[in-house]
């Protein structure tokens, strides 16, 4: 039996019938993207480029990270870091009016042609004595670079984040990270809760590291002669810390971040490959010693972050940092960043950071050899009091199927303040130029 | 489906119809489910099947009030928290908001309260007045607080999307299906259904069952594009005072409406579209063929038994 | 803990007493959330460039971390 159906067409659709058809054609488009399972893959990928001046290091940097939503919240994140350096790394002595030699000590290219003899000391402790090594020469006035400078880097991160009860959210995290001289594990903890309808988030966090130091030819005996190459075996340092957050969203287009952090590090803390100058009264050289800092180190920052809507899609993104650490290290970081929405697949982003941060208690540019060595002593220009400001920009654009590529370019540049000027011959010299540096992102992240 | 427990129901099969048509037939939402492929290759046809089925089962597991790891479940437990849906989600609540607004109120996903004294077993067990009334307070979308993607629904209250989620299953298969191969296809999902392309004997043959106690023989039809829906159950349904209530409730009396057809059948652009369509026709009562006419759509209804 | 961080305490105690005493001038409610539901308002909605910016300050700088857990890792310079 067949039947036909009534038929009765009017003119136009009526109105329930014509939202109808518009709301069932919404549903559909809307979820048109969502395929099955497979929609929550979170691919984000970045290659940089960073270049120092003069020679200097030169990094490529490639990261992928993928995330996996299992839905409910419950999301894996994986993230895969390789980077490259070569080029020059300060040495930690300062220029000098007469040429300068330095065995390389850092990096890779001295295993091959290096000879090592152990001997043990009066006091039982066992010294490695580097007998052959490559060479290289500082001109008058230049700062002296391990031009050997040669390393790369394999990290792998993993997290997983899930609710653990309503409103509270509980995530781990862990990290690895091998060169050639140093490994790096971490692992961190993080409990976090919304209140007031999802206004207010407090997360609380522990975290944990360990790191175990192989330096080339071994770690050096803090404070020893240079030329002497008194080495040990290996080092290692831990650290531990915490974090306190709070997100509060203050108003619809406003949103604050504050952390404290507070982080103790113990163990080996000295850069195995620094080394400081000793200088006569005329400002010739008198020689060189290891460096030596601490065993260890207590850092505690705190982290205020400022995110405002503007207009269509425009972001202000400004944070404070400051950050202080028993060392007598204090420094302060602003940064702040426009996502200028250009249209609706187009952004750019100009980029402002300025940096500042005082000296380490036991930093000297150089030591007077008249007086006694101290207790500690670093020459690292990462210890000396310097601003640093970065300016740059980046821009983004979003293809028809919703992956962002994007393209970055920073410049940052390093002034030490208050550097001390050199006795005698040292007078003229610039003894502490600073660093300036690009780096050149490409970025690609996509949803699959 | 890596969360889905394996069990036997979750086969697809493929049989071979008249015409070099093949059929993958399946289980899902307590329907048979099958999907008509215009091909003589019985593999294309299990291929076509899988994803279809998958697709329904990804439905039926998200939306299904009878699952406590729903999303429905989920937002029904949130205690009036607000609560952030994913795109999906919050386009099925913008889906349900239109329609609620369309329909002045007759068409509402939290009406599902009331299956908390209405059991429509035959008997003659009906609720008192004094027992509906305090779950009329329950009800209402624009009770809901909806503002993409955070719902918040009050503590005490309910929202179902069964009302929809087979019809926007079959709609979601048969896009999933088309993106993959140009064979004209018929979804038909315990007999709301939906095509694309019209086979080579040249109209899809679609049976729709009748009930029993009319011993009539199923309506069959003809569809060459399109979505047929059909609301109404002439299994369920209660004896009150030697009248026989329906099970289709009126959100807005609470009270199951009387007078009207036993069941309607549409057809419109989408299975999603034709579904809310026949579920509006049903809660006029006597008054379903004239909405339906005003509607301009085409319909079918079955007399009330 | 220093005079700095004490402050910093002080700021943030006080915004969360604001806040969980449920200042009804505080927050967004559901409906105002369209902003802050965009991509760009999201905190580390690009934590690889963030990561990558923390490492190449960390090896610059004698400042790491506080946006999460950071800094360390490496013994680059």
């Amino acid at each position: 039996m067949q039947l036909k159906p009534d038929e009765e067409k009017p003119a136009e659709l009526p109105t329930l019938r014509r939202s109808l058809v518009a709301a069932s054609c919404a549903l559909l488009s809307a979820t048109g993207a969502v395929h099955a399972e497979n929609t929550d893959w979170q691919i984000d990928s970045a290659l940089l480029y960073y270049q120092e001046g003069k020679g200097r290091v030169q990094a490529v940097e490639p990261v992928v990270s993928v995330k996996r939503d299992f839905g409910d919240e419950h999301v894996l994140g994986l993230k895969l870091t390789y980077d490259a350096l070569t080029g020059g790394s300060p040495n930690g002595a300062i220029p000098s009016a007469s040429p300068q030699t330095f065995a390389a000590p850092s990096g890779s290219s001295l295993t091959q042609n290096q000879q090592v003899q152990t001997y043990t000391t009066a006091s039982g402790r066992t010294v490695r004595r580097l007998d052959t090594f490559s060479l290289y020469t500082a001109t008058p006035g230049e700062l002296p670079l391990d031009t050997s400078f040669k390393d790369q880097r394999v990290a792998i991160d993993g997290s997983w984040s899930q609710p653990l009860t309503g409103a509270v959210k509980l995530s781990f995290g862990g990290g690895f990270s091998k060169e050639h001289d140093w490994t790096a594990m971490n692992a961190s903890v993080g409990l976090s809760r919304d209140f007031n309808a999802h206004n207010t988030t407090l997360s609380l966090g522990l975290s944990g590291e360990h790191d175990a130091i192989k330096p080339v030819g071994g770690a050096p005996i803090a404070m020893s002669d240079y030329t002497l190459f008194q080495k040990l075996g290996q080092e290692s340092r831990s650290s531990t810390g915490g974090q306190i957050g709070l997100t509060q969203v203050m108003t619809p287009r406003w949103l604050l971040r504050l952390n404290l952090n507070y982080d103790q590090s113990t163990g080996y803390q000295n850069d195995p490959y620094k080394i400081f100058s000793l200088v006569n009264a005329d400002g010739t050289m008198a020689g060189y010693r290891y460096e030596n800092r601490p065993d260890s180190r207590v850092r505690e920052s705190a982290y205020l972050e400022s995110r405002i809507a503007f207009r269509a899609d425009d972001v202000l993104t400004l944070s404070y940092r400051r950050l202080k650490d028993d060392w007598q290290i204090q420094s302060d970081t602003i940064d702040l960043k426009y996502h200028w929405a250009l249209s609706d697949d187009r952004y750019l982003e100009p980029h402002v950071r300025w940096y500042r941060q005082s000296a380490a208690d036991f930093y000297h540019l150089f030591w007077d050899a008249t007086k006694p060595l101290p207790q500690f002593a670093s020459a690292d220009p990462r210890l000396a009091a310097f601003t640093a400001p970065t300016v740059g920009f980046k821009y983004a654009v979003t293809g028809p199927d919703g992956g962002e590529w994007s393209a970055r370019l920073d410049y940052y540049f390093q002034t030490g303040k208050n550097v001390q000027k050199g006795p005698g011959v040292l007078a003229p010299l610039d003894l502490y130029p600073g660093v300036k540096s690009i780096m050149l992102q490409f970025g690609w992240r996509f949803g699959l | 489906m890596s969360s889905m427990p394996a069990s036997f129901d979750q086969a697809v099969r493929v049989e071979s119809r008249p015409g070099r048509l093949h059929a993958a037939c399946f289980k899902a939402m307590a329907s048979p489910c099958e999907v008509l492929v215009d091909t003589g290759d019985a593999d294309l046809a299990l291929f076509l099947g899988e994803i279809a089925a998958q697709e329904a089962w990804r439905v039926e597991q998200r939306y299904s009030r009878y699952r406590s790891d729903s999303v429905v479940a989920r937002l029904n437990r949130s205690g009036g928290r607000s609560v952030l849906v994913d795109a999906e989600t919050a386009a099925l609540i913008d889906f349900a908001k239109s329609s609620f607004q369309g329909s002045q109120g007759a068409f509402d996903i939290t009406c599902g309260v009331l299956r908390r004294v209405w059991h429509f077993d035959g008997s003659e067990r009906v609720p008192s007045i004094a027992a509906i009334k305090p779950l009329l307070e329950l009800i209402g979308f624009d009770k809901l607080t909806w503002q993409s993607p955070w719902l918040t629904v009050p503590e005490g209250m309910e929202i179902d999307l069964g009302g929809i989620g087979k019809e926007f299953a079959v709609d979601r298969a048969l896009a999933l299906v088309t993106a993959q191969r140009k064979e004209a296809v018929l979804v038909n999902f315990g007999g709301d259904l939906a095509c694309r392309g019209v086979p080579r004997s040249g109209a899809w043959q679609v049976g729709i069952e009748q009930p029993l106690e009319l011993l009539q023989a199923a309506l069959l039809l003809e569809l060459k594009s399109g979505a047929l829906a059909t609301s109404g159950d002439t299994h369920r349904y209660l004896m009150h005072q030697g009248r026989r209530l329906g099970h289709i409730l009126d959100p807005r009396t609470g009270w199951p409406v009387e007078g009207g057809p036993a069941s309607v059948t549409v057809a419109a652009g989408s299975c999603t579209e034709a579904g809310t369509l026949a579920t509006l026709a049903l809660l006029q009562g006597a008054g379903a063929g004239a909405f339906l006419r005003g509607q301009g759509v085409q319909f079918w209804c079955q007399p009330p038994a | 803990m220093n005079q700095s961080l004490r402050s910093w305490s002080l700021i943030a105690g006080s915004v969360l007493l604001l806040a969980l005493t449920g200042c009804s001038t505080i927050g967004a409610k559901p409906w105002e959330r369209a902003r802050l539901a965009r991509a760009s308002m999201q905190l580390d909605d690009h934590a690889v460039e963030a990561g990558i910016d923390d490492h190449v300050y960390f090896s610059k700088e004698a400042s790491s971390g506080g946006r999460g857990f950071g800094g360390g890792g490496c013994g680059c310079n």
